[in-house]
């Protein structure tokens, strides 16, 4: 068993942490203070094949790997947690489901724009009552000739203040339960399409969360993504894949406050030596890396399974739980090394101990993830 | 026609456990002084049509260097790989290269960068220069191409030198020439998916081993030590006058000064 990188991956890795020293790190702690996104880095992430990291290459993608996804999503979220999410979301649950289950038709149409990211996806879930419990989603398109009538109102969007095109999982026939939920691509502007306020959010600020309500939208059928009904199982497996990149950005958080804690505690002198030097310091930095270290391998290897066409819920879930929580244990030790520092904002891992937070919160809670995880080795004879 | 361009990299050592470790893929990294003179190939071929050959040597696990070269906008790349290059210093590493251009040839321009990052010598280009009997320009921060012409500025001692060059000439490329900028994402798949990189032995360079490696190289490296440089922070008393006096003798104490 191999554990490591291959060149590919090692090149790719120091291109990503190249762009975001020079472009990214400069404006960091200035668009998480704003609650700005940043299209002037994001145009540059597009024209390098950021959102299309593993859409293929002619449809304009880059054609890379799962791997190669893990690694984008934890360097950027290493400097900037918001852009770690902004292009996980866009890439793994609006371009993949998109290439998994759309029509030929339907990804020529809506890849190419994704792919160089002329236009941002949002994958529009979430209801006020629907959380946890997908199945209950309350949304309505009905069929009415060859447009779908759409109603809903989709709440906590990621990308959704500057979304140009919205999954939006509703229900197209009320009686048949979980099977009675599809998703459609709903292009921004669409007569009907409202962007609500952006949320007022503790981390990952600099992304434009917000509400999406269509009322009233027409679409036409050819939008639908996969099968009439078939919405929730695309969601699942969107989620999925989503899960590796969640995970691969608790790692990037929890690698950028080891890093600033590591450099923290060689400077930081009391009782005349470094902090480094005191053995407190030394076990709460050895805890770190290591936790960091397993939530890595975890993400890597459910991304490895992905590459190697193997089942990879069990894995990914896995790797989303685990890297979660060490994401919040480790921010919060890096708080912990900083002292009073810590609790500033001039300092990032202020903003490290926040972007971590959420990562237990979307796209499953841990607790939803404990479930699916006990499920499937519940399973197991 | 346009221009055929070759761009000489290496892979340095970013992270070493000890200063005489061997070069492995996972502690190596593109010389970062190589890729200004890389993306200066780029953009001359771009506005003048032509190729860009990179080569390099050195072990088989550095080819990941020509491939990376490949991804920011290399069309061939050429890896010069034999037990016999072993141990190299500059001159042997020079005589290596020169016999390998001599191959690819014609070309109109070898680039090299200024320096590598891990023995900082700055000594490859313009032996290889010298071993081709090329014009060479080293630390060039400016190029104009135009009319068949070739003329290039250099900053050195606070002056600025400009030359104009016969073809085919050779260049370090000081990063101010051409600001590197990161490859697409794309082309990094492609680069390592769909390219290869050709190894070129000893013998198809048509050298004896004992002009290249450890027995072709005049120097060696005995041995390596890191520096223990410590930062003592002291602060001057006294009246602004007294305080410029103490400072003036403590730097002729310690030879800074006079």
């Amino acid at each position: 068993m191999k554990c490591e990188l291959t060149s590919k991956h090692r090149v790719l890795q120091r291109s990503v942490l190249s762009f975001c020293r020079r472009e990214i790190i400069p404006v960091a702690k200035a668009i998480d203070d704003e609650a700005r996104f940043p299209w002037e880095v994001v145009e540059k992430m597009g024209r390098l094949g950021y959102f299309g990291i593993q859409a293929p290459s002619n449809l304009g993608g880059a054609g890379l790997d799962a791997v190669s996804y893990a690694i984008v999503i934890e360097a950027l979220s290493s400097v900037c947690a918001s852009l770690g999410l902004c292009v996980a979301v866009h890439n793994s649950v609006v371009v993949y489901p998109i290439l998994a289950f759309g029509s030929p038709e339907l990804q020529q149409q809506l890849i190419p724009p994704l792919a160089r990211g002329a236009k941002i996806g949002a994958f529009c879930l979430t209801e006020p009552n629907v959380g946890s419990d997908a199945s209950a989603v309350e949304a309505t398109a009905v069929r009415d000739g060859d447009h779908y009538v759409i109603n809903a109102n989709k709440i906590f969007v990621t990308n959704g203040g500057v979304a140009d095109l919205c999954l939006i999982f509703a229900r197209t026939d009320p009686t048949a339960g979980p099977k009675g939920i599809s998703v459609i691509a709903v292009e921004r502007g669409t007569p009907g399409f409202h962007v609500g306020d952006t949320e007022e959010l503790m981390g990952v600020r600099a992304n434009p969360v917000s509400s999406i309500r269509l009322h009233d939208c027409r679409v036409p059928l050819t939008q639908r993504v996969g099968e009439e009904g078939a919405g929730l199982a695309i969601g699942l497996a969107a989620l999925n894949v989503g899960r590796i990149g969640i995970a691969a950005q608790a790692c990037g958080i929890a690698q950028g406050a080891l890093e600033v804690s590591i450099q923290y505690a060689k400077q930081r002198h009391q009782f005349k030596v470094p902090i480094a030097r005191h053995q407190a310091i030394q076990l709460m930095l050895a805890d770190m890396a290591t936790d960091l270290e397993a939530a890595r391998l975890l993400v890597y290897r459910a991304a490895d399974q992905r590459d190697r066409q193997q089942p990879f819920a069990q894995e990914s879930a896995m790797a989303k739980l685990f890297a979660a929580e060490a994401a919040c244990r480790i921010t919060d030790l890096a708080v912990q090394i900083h002292g009073g520092y810590g609790y500033s904002k001039h300092y990032p891992v202020e903003r490290y101990y926040r972007d971590a937070r959420v990562t237990r919160l979307y796209e499953g809670t841990s607790e939803v993830h404990r479930m699916v995880i006990a499920r499937q080795v519940l399973a197991k004879p | 026609m346009g221009l055929h361009i070759v761009v000489c990299l290496k892979a340095v050592i970013a992270q070493a456990s000890s200063p005489t470790d061997e070069r492995t893929a996972e502690q190596c990294e593109l010389n970062p002084f190589d890729r200004p003179a890389l993306a200066l190939a780029h953009r001359l071929v771009e506005r003048h049509g032509g190729s860009i050959t990179a080569l390099s040597m050195g072990p088989r696990t550095c080819d990941f260097a020509l491939f990376e070269a490949l991804a920011r906008g290399a069309q061939r790349g050429v890896m010069l790989c034999d037990a016999a290059l072993k141990g190299a210093d500059t001159l042997a590493t020079s005589t290596a290269l020169a016999a390998a251009l001599e191959k690819l040839g014609p070309f109109d321009l070898v680039l090299f960068g200024t320096q590598t990052a891990d023995s900082d010598a700055g000594q490859v280009g313009p032996q290889t220069a010298v071993a081709l009997d090329l014009p060479m320009v080293t630390w060039v921060t400016g190029i104009e191409y135009s009319d068949g012409k070739l003329r290039v500025e250099r900053l050195a001692d606070g002056f600025c030198e400009q030359f104009e060059l016969s073809w085919p000439a050779a260049l370090t490329v000081h990063s101010s020439a051409a600001e590197p900028t990161e490859p697409e994402l794309g082309a990094i798949e492609q680069a390592f998916g769909a390219s290869t990189v050709e190894i070129w032995s000893l013998e198809q360079l048509g050298l004896a081993p004992e002009q290249v490696g450890e027995t072709g190289s005049p120097t060696r490296v005995l041995t390596i030590d890191p520096l223990n440089q410590r930062k003592v922070c002291s602060f001057i008393e006294g009246s602004t006058d007294d305080q410029i006096e103490t400072l003036v003798e403590q730097l002729k104490t310690r030879g800074n000064w006079g």
